[in-house]
Formats: C-alpha cells, structure tokens, sequence
C-alpha cells in the first residue's frame, strides 16, 4: 500500500509509530555516541569520587538548588577563563550524578571555587552572605550551621552510586563512617582519607559534621582534583 | 458495561496505590517518602469514595427515570 | 429527544472533566504567576529569601513546574479532551472514572511535587526536578492519558484525525520518551525520596537538555499548536489557512526539534560535534516554527475584523505573533557567537518568557475565553471590556518583562566580558550583581502586571459562569448543553 499522508491521518497506530519514531531519531544520533566514542571524557590524573563528607555535601547542594544561580562550567571562553580559571574538562564531572554544569549565573561560576576562600570566609559567607558581601543576592544558609547531618543512610547513598557507576571500593565504604568524621575533625589521623581521596579538604568540625561542614568540604574540592601541569593538548581539547 | 467495568479497573488500580502509599508510609526513611505515602492512600479513600458515590448516584437517577415513566 | 434534534450527533460528551481541568488551569494560573513575582522580587530584595522554606533555590522549582505544568499541563490536557472529543464526534474512551483518574492523579502529583521541592527534594534536573517516585507517579497518569487519548481517536466517527489531533498527540507520545528517559535513576532506597541520576557529567549533561529543550518544544510548543489549530478556526469561523503547510511543519517541527538540546550547551565540555549538530538543527527549526505561525496568521484572512470585537481572539493571534518572535530569537541566540555573549544571561529567561507569557499562556487565555462560555453553556463573556482590560494589562506585563531581561542579559554579557586598558576583567562579578538592580525591579513589575490581567480574567471567567446576565435562552441549548449552530472545526 502507497503510504500516503490521508493513510496516517486515518490510522491512530500508524500516526502514533511514526511520530515517535521521527522524535527518536535526534536524540539517537546526538545522545548514543557519547556513550561509545571514547574521546568524549578524556581521563585526566587527580578525578576521583568524591569522599563521604563531599558526597553528603553535594547533596544539600542539589537539595538547596544551588545550581540554578550558578554554573559549574568554565566555558572555553577568554573572559571566562579569566575570571574562573582553566576551562572546565569534561572529566572532571564524570562522577557527577547528576551533573551540575547549571544553565544561568544569577551568582558566580563556582567549578573552580575550591581553595580560592578561606574556610573561614567560606563558612561566614554561606551562613550570612550580605555581611561579608553587602551587594549579594544569595540566601542565607545559617540554618545549615544547625543542622547535624543525616549519616544513617550514608552507605546507601554510597552503594548507589556504585550501581551508577562511581568506583567506590570495599575499603572505601568499610571506612565512610570513619572517614567523614575525619574529614570533619582536624585533630584526627587522615592518613586513611588522604589515601582513599586525595586532597580531600578536611574542615574546621568536631568530628560531627553539621549540613554546613558538608557544603563546605564540597566546595572546598571543586575544581582542585586536577593538576593542570599534567594535563597533555589532546586531554584538553575534548 | 463500558463505564462499569472501567470504574473497576480504576478503582482496583487506585486501591493498589493506596495500600502502596500506606507500605511506603510506614517504612519510609525521610519526611518525603512519608508525606507522600500518606497522601498516596488518602488520596485512594477519596478518589474510590468517589467512584462509589457515582455509581450510587447514577443508579439512583435511573431508578427515578423509570418511577417517572410509570407514572 | 436528541435524537431528532441531533441526527448527526447521538455523542454525549465528557464535559464534566474538561471544566474540572479548565478550573485547575485558572486555580494554578495563580498559584504559578504568584510564585513568579515573589522568586523574581527576591532576586531584587534577597532580604525575602525566608530560610529554608521560601529560599529562591526551592521555590524557583516551584514557579517553572506551576506554570508549565500545572497551568500549562491542566490547559492542555483540558482542551485536548474537549478538542478530541469534537473533532472525532465521540465521547472519551475509558469511561468516566478513568478521566477523573486523569485528572486528579495529575492534579496530586502537581501538589505532591511542588511540596517536595520546599521539602528539599529535587533531581536538580531543570523541568524534571520531582524525584522518583513522584515521576512513577507521573508515568501512570501519563500512560491512561494516552489511552483515553488514542482510545478516543480510535472510536472516532470522522475518517480523518484532524491536524489539532497529530499535535497533541506527537506531544503525548514525545513527553513519555522524553519523562522516561531524562528520570533514569536509582533510589537510595524503595523507601527513600532520594536518588542518582543513572547518567553523569557529559552525557548527563546531553540527556537533561535533550529532554529540557524539548520541554519547550513538545509542552510549550507542539501542544499549544494543537491548541491554536482547534481555537483560532473555531472563533474567527475560518477554515485552516493551508493543509498542506500543516502536514508539512508538523512533521518537520517534531522532526527537527529533538536536535536541538545542545544548544544549551554551547563552549562546554560536551564534544564539538554534537555541539555543531545542535546549533544547524536549532537555525533549521526556525522554517518550520514559520510554518506554524503563518498558518495561524493567514486563518484570520478575511476575518480580521473579529480581532476588534472577539478579545479571545486578540489573544490566540497575540500569542501566534509572540510565538513567530520567540521562535526567531530562538534560533538567533543558538549561534555559536550570539551564544558566547547570552549565555548564562537574563536573555535567556527574557526569551523564555517571551514565549511562555507571550505565546503559552495568551493562546491558553484566547481558548478559555472561547471554552468557559461554550462548556457552561453561556451565550457569552460577561465583560468584553474586562476581558480588553486583561488584554492590555497582560500585553503590557510582557513588554516590561521581555524589554527588561533583554537589556539586562545584553548587559550582563557585556559587562562580564569587558577589559581595562591592560587587558584584565573590566567589573567583577557583584558591580554586575549592582548593575542589574533596576532590571529586577522592572521584571517583578511586569510580573505583577500580568498577573493582575489573569486575576481580572478569572473574575470575568467567574462571573461569565455565575451571572444571569449571561444566560442563553432555553431554546438555543442542546440537551447536552452545547450551543446551537456549534459546528467542529474541519468538518
């Protein structure tokens, strides 16, 4: 039969059929390859998991909303390159479930905010931003500061993110618990969490992390797990 | 009967979500789930409740159209 | 009775679960344009920022899923049940309990979601932030849409779907895709809210834009073409302007929409290929978005002088023109270099709003004020005048909106790309921040303009519905409440 358009519109299931098969097409051809050409995320030396503390961190940062004031993606731009730092690899959110690149900067960039603040600054900003910032338009997280943070359902959140595809070992979720109150106390011994997440910043806590010291240790590590001076032409052009 | 049998099957299938919500609700590990299980099964009861009133509403019309025609 | 009244037309409509949606729209309309101007006043006085319950971070969430789904949602699957119904001459397939299912299975989930955000329970995935379970949810209502939907079609008594019918039904079919795929996840556990995306970084990145794209292309656009091919016939008593231009944009706008994701995601890691595709598709989708608006336009040929008495009218054709603005800049701001400068700007949700105030919701009000009449049976709107009112007020909201976020977004891309005369960054990013006031305050007055103009149309709607004055004769009523000389478009 002559598939003629006075066919379709008489058919419902033929109308149907086609309609998704002509919307699958775009997402097919775009979306697919990411996932088998092996030069979209070109692995760079320093991108790890990110440690308990940061885990739990990042999720207050989703459960706030941070990203919809500010991205996490230095555009390979020279004014953003300028004002952010080197621009951002597609490695270094290949462990971000979901991913954080954001769409509008209502605030700053933060994909390299690590390390630029002093965890002092870093904790009086957040909980109160216009007394350091008087001009700035960002909540206030002072009730963060309150809160202890919920670590019954840690290894889950972990074990998760295991079947998505993050690296966690068995030597790292046998060591979460211990490892968050490290990086939450800087008297403790972090020998082990320096083994397991490297450069993990340990924050000014007392071993009983508050939702605070959890956005912070995140924070803290954005941006920093790369060592620019190791990152070869072909890593950077992907 | 077209309308009676799709009042069963959505009323069955809206009782199944309640008695989930309610597994949900008690089981739940955070506020969230909890609320949602909660509203899951309320939502059931109305909805069903619902579905029930209509039925005896459109029997009772029916009922009242034949007395009309006898008289 | 009907029988010889009505030869032609034994069907008794489902009309009862078109009007329970059409008072959804409105109750949400509120709901959704109230959230707006109070994110858009906390972007000019951040003091309103009320922790953590009313944080900018949780009820912007609650702004967009109001106003695209809520509003947006219960227009949409109101008039698609009243258009489908009329144009098929058959009565909704499924039964009555499994529309009202419809109806508040998406009415709860709305609730549900919007109270979960300012629980602080988000995917963080911009227009698919409910979290697993409430997109479970939201599949099984979405799966018995589509079979009342397609049900419906099937028992049809015309030969032909009409064109209203392929839209709505390419954005059903596309929004199942699209949920499915951009929600994939895994909870922490069945009995916890919270879960991970089953993508990350690039990819994940790639997936949540072909999906957010495509929420604009297949809820805001596809949909309310549908709308505008049932609505605009009907009330300027037109046929379509040409068949074949609709066969030949629908399928090329489903066709060339789902490409265009990328665009969001220009200069980032994503790779330059896919990059590249994004952007030719996104200039492309410029033809067929044309398509659709000359058709629309060119329907009122010979009829445009209805635009001075029937304001529903004003508003359909208002929103046809914003509609073929929108989706000019669109395309404009998707090239590579016009990107670079907007990006990350006002300009883009100056765009956005541009066509979900312009086009979204004016075409929405030009089809209530046609349906609230017709389905309770009332000769016409209480106030033509009012409803004038609400036509320059809203029009006017939109001006301050769009010329606001326009400048401040050229603005913004300026200034945070301006050197000094020994090359380094001109302005840090907080004078930005400064620069930026007057404009938030001209937004949230634009905000409130508009939501003015939609509070005097409920009122007018309210007592369109209420008023004796409004009342038809007996005579000219059908039994089952449709007015006399009523005739389905197409037919």
């Amino acid at each position: 039969m002559r598939l003629s358009h006075a066919f379709i519109e008489r058919n419902a299931i033929v109308l149907l059929v086609l309609a998704l098969l002509t919307v699958a097409i775009g997402g097919i051809v775009e979306i697919v390859p990411l996932f088998t050409i092996e030069t979209t995320v070109e692995h760079v030396n320093g991108v790890r998991p990110y440690s308990p503390l940061e885990l739990r961190g990042r999720d207050i940062y989703i459960r706030e909303g941070c990203y919809l004031c500010h991205s996490q993606m230095i555009r390979t731009l020279r004014d953003d390159v300028a004002r952010y730092g080197h621009y951002s690899l597609a490695a270094e959110s290949m462990y971000d479930h979901p991913f954080q690149w954001g769409s509008k900067r209502i605030g700053p960039d933060l994909a390299r905010v690590g390390g630029k603040y002093s965890d002092a600054w870093m904790y009086a900003h957040l909980e109160h931003p216009r007394r350091l910032v008087p001009e700035s338009l960002m909540p206030d997280f002072a009730f963060l500061a309150h809160t202890p943070l919920e670590t019954r359902d840690l290894l889950a959140r972990m074990r998760t993110n295991i079947e998505v595809g993050v690296p966690y070992t068995k030597a790292d979720l046998a060591q979460a618990a211990a490892d968050l109150r490290a990086q939450d106390d800087p008297s403790a011994d972090h020998s082990g969490l320096e083994k397991r997440y490297h450069g993990a910043h340990v924050v000014p806590g007392n071993g009983h992390p508050t939702e605070l010291d959890a956005l912070v240790a995140y924070l803290q590590v954005l941006g920093t797990m790369v060592d620019f001076k190791d990152v070869t032409p072909a890593q950077e052009r992907q | 009967m077209d309308f009676e049998t799709g009042d069963i099957v959505v009323g069955l299938m809206v009782a199944a979500l309640g008695l989930l919500g309610l597994f949900l609700a008690a089981r739940a590990w955070d506020d969230e789930m909890y609320l949602f299980g909660l509203a899951l099964a309320g939502f059931a009861v109305l909805f069903d409740f619902g579905v029930v009133r209509r039925h005896f509403d459109r029997k009772d019309a029916a009922l009242a159209a034949r007395r009309a025609g006898h008289e | 009775m009907s029988e010889h009244v009505l030869p032609a037309r034994p069907v008794v409509y489902n009309d009862a679960v078109v009007k329970k949606f059409v008072i959804a729209c409105l109750v949400w309309a509120i709901v959704a344009f109230l959230a707006g101007v109070y994110i858009a006043s906390e972007l000019a006085w951040p003091q309103l920022n009320i922790a953590p319950y009313l944080n900018f971070g949780r009820l912007r969430p609650v702004h967009t899923s109001a106003a695209i789904f809520a509003f947006g949602g219960s227009a949409l699957i109101g008039t698609s049940f009243y258009v489908v119904q009329r144009t098929c001459r058959a009565r909704l397939w499924g039964g009555e309990a499994l529309a009202n299912f419809v109806f508040w299975g998406y009415q709860i989930f709305i609730v549900l979601a919007a109270s979960s955000y300012l629980l602080g329970f988000s995917k963080s995935r911009e227009y698919a932030e409910p979290e697993w379970h409430l997109d479970l949810l939201l599949v099984l209502v979405w799966v018995c849409y589509l079979l009342i939907y397609l049900g419906t079609l099937m028992r049809r008594a015309e030969p032909h779907i009409y064109v209203a019918n392929w839209f709505y039904l390419g954005f059903i079919i596309t929004i199942a895709m699209l949920v499915i795929v951009n929600n994939l996840g895994i909870p922490i556990s069945p009995y916890s809210a919270k879960s991970y995306s089953w993508f990350s970084g690039v990819q994940d990145a790639m997936v949540q834009w072909w999906y957010g794209h495509n929420a604009v292309g297949f809820f805001l656009t596809v949909p309310f073409l549908g709308m505008m091919y049932y609505f605009i016939p009907k009330a300027a008593n037109r046929p379509i302007y040409s068949y074949r231009l609709s066969i030949v944009h629908f399928w090329a706008l489903i066709f060339i929409y789902i490409w265009a994701g990328p665009h969001h995601l220009l200069w980032t890691a994503l790779p330059d290929w896919t990059q590249t595709l994004g952007m030719a598709f996104s200039i492309m989708l410029w033809m067929p978005s044309w398509g659709g608006m000359i058709n629309g336009l060119m329907t009122l040929s010979g009829a445009w002088d209805k635009l001075r008495t029937d304001p529903g009218l004003r508003f359909s054709v208002t929103a046809v023109g914003f509609y073929g603005m929108s989706t000019f800049e669109g395309p404009a701001m998707s090239i590579r270099s016009v990107n670079a400068l907007v990006h990350y700007s006002d300009w883009v949700i100056g765009h956005v709003h541009s066509g979900t105030l312009g086009w979204v919701a004016f075409i929405t009000f030009g089809a209530l004020y046609y349906l609230v009449p017709n389905l309770w049976g009332r000769k016409g709107l209480y106030s033509v005048r009012l409803a004038a009112w609400h036509y320059w007020i809203g029009t006017l909201g939109i001006v301050f909106y769009i010329a606001s976020m326009w400048v401040a977004g050229l603005m913004e891309g300026l200034m945070w790309r301006a050197y000094d005369r020994f090359g380094f960054l001109k302005y840090s990013f907080v004078q930005v921040v400064v620069a930026e006031h007057p404009f938030m305050v001209l937004r949230m007055i634009g905000g409130v303009l508009f939501t003015i103009g939609a509070i005097l149309m409920i009122y007018n709607l309210w007592m369109t519905v209420r008023s004796p004055a409004t009342e038809a004769p007996r005579a000219e009523l059908l039994p089952a409440g449709l007015p006399a000389g009523a005739v389905v478009a197409g037919e």
